[in-house]
């Protein structure tokens, strides 16, 4: 019973995704506040999680009580302009299939948003798509 | 003046007598407590007259499930226990959990114990009882 760690429910997300965008093909993963000047018409992925609201769950203020943390994972997948979806929505898929309704290290991921195409990709000269998945997370004090 | 907020309270309870345990994972509790009256009008009178007779309680605990809370396994399955001798001792508490303090106390019988699994939602479990015996209240 302790109060909820952020950085181990940031890194089970993002250890999650760096794992398996290092396998085969190999993609590179961006988290943030990372600097990164990706490569022109190779694809990359930007990972981005952050904390939401927190809600009561049960009576019991500071001891013997639990709290549910919300937040959300936004995933950008980048990949080269001009030459069709079919490599982005393989990365899409990839990611999708990472998060979508599992449960790991007592954090419990929705149901998965997109791939879903942006208009106005940033940065520019990308194709660039977006998965959501909300998630959460029970506080134990 | 001190007002509360509904997550200061907590509920204690024992099986079978004895000290009393948080039940951890309470989201609410509530206890309606009636008190019976008996007509004491007599021919003549133009009004209804009352004095007060027998006091009784009952109410519900809801809880967040989770097989590993303390204090929850043996709450739940208070409700099957056969021939129940009313020695469950329950005290739900307004704020705290200092025994004799912001609470009721009673012992009773868990008459009513609904387990539900949705998907997209926590699992949750509601309860009701009844009391039995005398009511302590220490609310003030």
């Amino acid at each position: 019973m302790a109060a909820a760690d952020l950085n181990a429910i940031r890194a089970t997300i993002e250890g999650r995704l760096a794992t398996e965008l290092a396998g085969d093909p190999a993609i590179p993963v961006v988290f943030h506040n990372m600097a990164y000047e990706p490569t022109p018409q190779a694809s990359w992925v930007q990972c981005l999680v952050s904390f939401g609201a927190s809600e009561y769950l049960s009576q019991g203020l500071t001891t013997d009580s639990q709290n549910r943390l919300i937040g959300i994972v936004t995933i950008n997948i980048f990949s080269a302009k001009g030459v069709g979806s079919g490599a982005n929505y393989i990365i899409g898929k990839r990611i999708r299939d990472l998060y979508n309704r599992v449960i790991v290290s007592g954090v419990f991921f929705d149901a998965a948003t997109g791939p879903e195409a942006l208009a106005l990709p940033s940065p520019e000269g990308y194709f660039q798509t977006q998965v959501r998945v909300t998630f959460e997370s029970i506080e134990e004090l | 003046m001190a007002t509360l907020r509904g997550e200061q309270g907590a509920v204690q309870f024992s099986a079978a007598g004895g000290s009393k345990a948080t039940v951890v994972g309470t989201r609410s509790w509530s206890l309606t407590t009636t008190k019976e009256t008996l007509d004491t009008s007599k021919q003549g009178d133009n009004f209804r007259t009352f004095i007060g007779s027998m006091v009784s309680g009952s109410g519900s605990v809801e809880l967040v499930y989770d097989p590993d809370a303390t204090g929850q396994a043996a709450f739940l399955e208070d409700v099957i226990t056969a021939a129940d001798p009313a020695d469950a001792t329950f005290e739900l508490f307004t704020t705290g959990t200092s025994s004799g303090a912001d609470s009721v106390s009673f012992a009773g019988i868990l008459t009513d114990m609904e387990i539900t699994s949705a998907a997209g939602e926590l699992v949750v479990v509601s309860c009701s009882f009844i009391t039995s015996g005398t009511i302590t209240m220490n609310l003030e």
